[in-house]
């Protein structure tokens, strides 16, 4: 009816919103009913009283319909999936644990590497990199602050563990900062208030350590506390979330000293100040005022980074591959749900030619065949975020150590969406378009071949998509799991298995007394080498893969002044042999120079390279300032201390000058034994031992070297755990559409090798000719895969920590590793071929 | 409301069967006439009478009689519908529900039954 009024057309173009089946049966007559109501309206009133009366009908119809055709839809499909359950139980399993493997894993990677930030505004603050603004006294750093044309406010904070409480001590991570620290960061107290510039030894609780402590009780406002043996008095409770920074439980108000070069700055850009301009001001004002790191091909130059990017450090770059990972996992997962769906599609041709042929439209099928998909995709939907709940709950088993501490959210519901959004997009689509594609939803070939062979190469294709996204993950994961056992073995100038390390912390204690903290450590060592089984005992402040600090300067070889620094690092006796160090010449301190503190030094060889320039510096003397200089007894190979900043960098490139300690304790010491037989049993009685020279003094972290290895490398580990789980799924999929697409291929062509078979080919002949036939598939994308792969390896390398791209061994490996599991599926695939009787055949023919 | 036993039948069924009772109609037909017979109060549109047609041809209480011109309307040709015994049997049943109920109403609130 080319002449009917617009709101008639509208009317008919409604009522495409009732399901297929329901409309084709009505949609004239109510159509010709609306047009006699419109005839009979008279006036703009009548047919808008029409029109509010049609949608009412509509909005009370619709749903009915919809769901009554649903209804009848599901119960169909349930009753297709009866006949042919295994078919149906491999794409709900593939889709299901696509949905939900990958939700659960980026949801736990992601809440443990991208917390967000408790900060008002965030994208504004930044981090000042290796820089110290002035601070030799409050005022001096106001002074700075306030006159900054580019930063809003600037604050420093300082942090480290410290002992907490007076007879029982508690370790806890405190920062000292300065008063503007909460204001700049914009973290209101839970109670009580923040720091004024006024405050003297204030103290701000972390909302953990209140409630460990004071059992969450508001009295404990305004009473005193023992920080380090310092008394400060507590001023505020921190908001629940709020750790910043390195879980921090107590804040505590600065005091500036000069030459305190641990500061570390934070800092609010001024509204309307960009990025790029606060990079150029800062470049500007920052070798002025601190030229010493002021060289940018220097790893360590002075800069100004966003402090969201600084948080999240390495992890950032990681944290697009991970993306990636899932993208792929979920690609693969849906390359297999549409092979099935396709073969399910193509398999159902005559059930649907009869359909159509009883007098079922298109619309009517097409609408069956979206109902079923949708139902698939709802169950899986469903299997998925159970998977994703399992993941996120067993996740602090498998996360390393010093990342579970972390609170995190559970479940991420944007990818959550995401993964299911893309399920049900390729469950519909590729449920849907083989039958509009091949044409044939209108007209069902009954017995037809010539639709087949189209949907076989849609879906030989889909196989070698599998395979080539199979082989790019298991590369990476290969590659980062390399890169992590090189990581774990990698030479770092000291033994990084045996030794047992013990922390003490003596500040605050009777050992901190002035003159006695040298006898205390002598005590304790001398206790520890009288055990039976300890073969060597040392201590140190800086303790490598854990060190909570550092000193450093710019030292003179003979007088001669240095154009970069070198780290200073003082050690007591034994320090190398007891740490499986290489002394390249000269000898190990002794205990007499500890006990007389002799002016002598240990060198490495990074010094002789870049300072000394001659390896011949045995009795030169190493000076700063004008204290008196250090007499050279021996020289080292690098030890690589791995600071914390740079975990998982080497840092062995750096000069490091060895000294006797004059008055060690003031940063957290540790003593390192090295024993006889499995070091993993000494460590309680070693750890009492010390605790027993005086009980005052906190003893902590009583671990092996292999234990804070771990720790140091948590990350890595993660990347390891989670990129071999990516693999091991994505083999997996790979693996149940390898094997769906062979068993559809054998099912479909039954006839075909029952009459090759009576021709007289055996069935181990017919079954080796679907293995070539598939086998195909799966070689190219084998070689896609490793293109790919091998283009990417560099890429990997640059963005993980350790990784490095593989050789053509590792690719060779995993092809030949993939098509022999390929193979064995396709094999098992074929077995009914085996059983296969000429007689049957034709029987059911 | 099952296929053995529809009762209670919704009022939009009931009336449709009250209007074929007295001879074939179409649907616009049976739309007038049930908004005639309840003075507007049961006006339903033609989603919502189409799907009681629907659900009426599934449960057998209604079938088609097949297509013809309407001559008191505009001589369109239009589908018309017919009660069937099961039809009629459903009617009866909804009925003596509809009775009882009133009865049991009727003497609860004191109303006199007409006469």
């Amino acid at each position: 009816m080319p002449d009917a009024p617009l709101s008639a057309r509208l009317y008919r173009a409604l009522l495409n919103l009732y399901p297929a089946a329901f409309r084709e049966e009505y949609a004239q007559p109510m159509e010709q009913e609306y047009r006699a109501e419109l005839a009979s309206a008279r006036g703009r009133l009548a047919v808008a009283s029409l029109w509010f009366h049609t949608i009412l009908d509509l909005a009370r119809s619709v749903p009915a319909q919809l769901a009554a055709e649903a209804a009848r839809d599901t119960r169909h499909a349930l009753r297709l999936w009866r006949a042919n359950p295994l078919h149906i139980a491999f794409t709900i399993a593939a889709l299901s644990l696509a949905i939900g493997a990958n939700t659960g894993i980026f949801s736990v990677v992601n809440a443990l590497l991208f917390r967000s930030l408790p900060f008002q505004n965030a994208g504004r603050l930044a981090a000042l990199e290796f820089f110290q603004p002035p601070h030799d006294t409050t005022s001096q750093f106001d002074a700075w602050r306030t006159r900054s044309s580019y930063l809003a406010d600037t604050a420093l904070y300082e942090d480290g563990d410290f002992n907490i409480g007076q007879e029982r001590m508690a370790r806890a991570h405190v920062s000292q900062t300065s008063a503007n620290f909460f204001s700049l960061l914009g973290a209101l107290p839970y109670l009580g208030r923040t720091f004024s510039p006024t405050d003297h030894d204030a103290a701000v609780l972390g909302y953990g350590l209140w409630q460990e402590l004071f059992a969450g009780s508001p009295r404990i406002l305004g009473s005193a506390l023992r920080v380090n043996g310092q008394t400060v008095t507590i001023i505020g409770i921190a908001p629940p979330d709020f750790d910043f920074p390195n879980h921090t439980a107590l804040w505590k108000t600065a005091v500036f000293t000069p030459g305190n070069n641990g500061w570390r700055t934070i800092a609010r850009l001024k509204p309307g100040v960009t990025w790029p301009q606060a990079r150029a001001a800062f470049s500007i004002e920052a070798p002025r005022l601190w030229p010493i790191r002021f060289n940018p091909a220097d790893p360590h130059h002075s800069r100004i980074v966003p402090l969201r990017d600084q948080l999240a450090g390495p992890a950032r770059k990681a944290s697009l591959l991970l993306l990636l990972a899932v993208g792929l996992t979920l690609l693969i997962a849906c390359a297999n749900v549409a092979n099935i769906l396709l073969a399910r599609t193509t398999g159902r041709a005559p059930e649907l030619a009869i359909r159509s042929a009883l007098g079922a439209t298109r619309a009517r099928l097409i609408q069956q065949i979206l109902t079923e998909c949708l139902l698939l995709a709802f169950v899986s939907a469903l299997l998925g975020i159970a998977v994703a709940i399992w993941i996120a709950e067993m996740a602090p088993r498998w996360v390393p150590g010093p990342l579970a501490g972390q609170t995190y959210t559970i479940l991420d519901i944007r990818v959550l969406f995401f993964a299911i959004a893309l399920a049900v997009l390729s469950a519909v689509l590729f449920g849907l378009l083989p039958s509009l594609a091949a044409g044939y939803t209108h007209l069902f070939p009954a017995r037809g071949a010539a639709g087949f062979r189209h949907s076989n190469r849609i879906r030989e294709s889909l196989i070698a998509l599998q395979v080539t996204l199979t082989v790019v993950l298991l590369a990476a994961s290969v590659s980062v799991s390399s890169g992590f056992a090189r990581l774990m073995h990698a030479d770092r100038g000291f033994d990084t298995q045996s030794p047992i390390t013990v922390s003490v912390s003596i500040q605050g204690t009777r050992a901190d007394l002035k003159g006695s903290q040298i006898a205390y450590f002598e005590q304790v060592l001398a206790r520890l080498r009288a055990l039976t089984g300890v073969r060597s005992a040392t201590a140190t402040d800086f303790l490598p893969l854990s060190p909570t600090g550092f000193m450093g300067g710019p030292f003179r070889f003979d007088g001669r002044h240095p154009d970069r620094n070198s780290d200073f690092i003082p050690v007591f006796s034994d320090y190398f042999s007891t740490m499986g160090a290489h002394l390249v010449a000269g000898r190990d301190f002794t205990e007499a120079d500890i006990r007389s503190n002799a002016r002598v030094a240990v060198v490495n060889d990074e010094f002789i390279r870049q300072i000394a320039g001659t390896p011949d510096v045995l009795d030169h003397l190493v000076s700063i300032g004008s204290e008196a200089p250090w007499k050279i007894v021996g020289v080292v190979k690098s030890i690589d201390f791995l600071t914390e900043w740079f975990v998982g960098e080497s840092d062995r490139g750096s000069p490091q000058i060895f000294v006797a300690p004059r008055n060690p304790g003031s940063f957290t010491s540790t003593f390192i034994v090295r024993v006889n037989g499995r070091a993993q049993n000494y460590v309680p009685v070693i750890r009492d031992t010390i605790r027993a020279v005086d009980p005052t003094v906190p003893v902590f972290s009583a671990e092996t070297m292999q234990d804070r290895l771990d720790q140091a490398f948590a990350r890595p580990r993660l990347y390891r755990a989670v990129s071999l789980l990516f693999a091991a799924f994505s083999v997996l999929l790979s693996l149940i559409g390898v094997y769906g697409m062979v068993s559809y291929a054998v099912a479909q062509r039954t006839r075909e090798m029952g009459v090759r078979l009576a021709l007289g080919a055996t069935s181990l002949g017919a079954r080796s000719l679907l293995l070539r036939e598939s086998m195909l598939a799966v070689l190219i994308g084998l070689l896609c895969g490793t293109t790919i792969a091998l283009a990417t390896g560099r890429l990997l390398a640059n963005l993980f920590e350790g990784v490095q791209p593989l050789g053509p061994a590792a690719y060779l490996l995993t092809a030949v590793l993939l098509s022999a599991i390929a193979a064995a599926s396709i094999w098992s695939a074929t077995r009914p071929l085996a059983r296969l009787h000429v007689a049957d055949i034709l029987r059911a023919e | 409301m099952s296929k053995d036993d529809p009762t209670p039948l919704p009022p939009v069924l009931f009336h449709i069967l009250l209007s074929l009772a007295e001879g074939d109609r179409h649907g616009y037909a049976l739309k007038r006439e049930i908004a005639q017979r309840t003075g507007g109060k049961l006006n339903a549109g033609p989603g919502v009478l189409y799907g009681a047609i629907n659900k009426m041809l599934e449960l057998g209480l209604i079938q088609e009689s097949g297509d013809r011109p309407d001559p008191h309307l505009d001589d369109q040709r239009r589908r018309y519908y017919r009660i069937t015994p099961a039809g009629r049997k459903a009617a009866r049943a909804e009925t003596l529900r509809l009775r009882q109920l009133a009865d049991l109403a009727s003497a609860t609130f004191g109303v006199p039954r007409r006469a």
